[in-house]
């Protein structure tokens, strides 16, 4: 896997988004696809840098990703303390649809083929599968 | 609020504000791809122009490409501010993908989707 590790800066993380979707872009993948990956790692990145990190300009964020013609894989780490993934809430229940945050896990959940943890979610798993007609 | 603003960022086209007022209407055309620093922006913005009591806010998205949650969330705090005056947010014309994320995150429940600007100003779907 490529690795990237920047700064706990927004303008910064937008370095391994450019990479990846470039490499998308050689691999032929459709638009569909980089929109999906693009709204991912938008998501991601901004979970690594706000909860995470909590907005640290010292701490780092960890980007490792492998990309083929089949498949797309991106693990996104932060140096946080961790949350447990199970209790956000789901941002599409009545009591929480007119909440301004909480949306970026359900939305990678809902592109993505996998979105997993590690233990204490410091790192967050993607996975999308390929299913273009070659 | 200031009529247009923009940033350029890395990854897509550059992102625009344009607002322009019609009665006592906003229309906020948002234009290009509004990512993680953009939202962050929008979110100051539509937070701004809603607490400028008007009593309409329409989102003209036919120009955009891109949004993420944290743009979401800015329209969503701009509703939240417009309702304590008893206003409202209107949306126009989102492309097909933006279409589908309004959807999957049913925000399509909490703001009506209006084919044109004109007929967004209007209220009439």
């Amino acid at each position: 896997m490529k690795e990237i590790i920047v700064p706990n800066d927004l303008a910064a993380a937008k370095q391994p988004e450019e990479l990846i979707l470039s490499e998308l872009s050689i691999c032929g993948y459709d638009q569909n696809i980089s929109f999906a990956i693009k709204l991912a790692l938008e998501e991601a990145m901004t979970n690594a840098f706000r909860h995470g990190n909590k907005c640290d300009p010292c701490k780092c964020i960890h980007v490792r990703y492998h990309i083929t013609p089949e498949r797309i894989e991106i693990e996104v780490g932060d140096e946080g303390d961790g949350f447990c993934p199970d209790e956000v809430p789901d941002p599409t229940l009545p009591e929480y649809i007119d909440r301004p945050h909480g949306r970026g896990i359900m939305l990678m959940r809902a592109y993505l083929d996998e979105v997993s943890y590690d233990g204490n979610g410091t790192r967050v798993r993607l996975v999308k599968i390929n299913r273009q007609e070659p | 609020m200031t009529p247009q603003s923009t940033s350029r960022n890395p990854s897509g086209s550059p992102f625009q504000i344009e607002v322009v007022r019609r009665g006592a209407a906003a229309v906020v055309t948002l234009v290009g791809s509004c990512e993680m620093l953009e939202a962050e922006r929008m979110m100051e913005s539509m937070v701004e122009l809603a607490d400028e009591s008007t009593q309409v806010i329409v989102i003209d998205m036919s120009r955009l490409d891109f949004i993420e949650s944290t743009g979401l969330g800015a329209i969503i705090a701009g509703h939240l501010r417009l309702r304590h005056h008893q206003g409202e947010m209107r949306l126009v014309s989102p492309s097909t993908p933006i279409m589908r994320l309004l959807e999957l995150t049913r925000l399509t429940q909490l703001f009506h989707v209006y084919p044109s600007v004109d007929a967004a100003v209007a209220g009439a779907r």
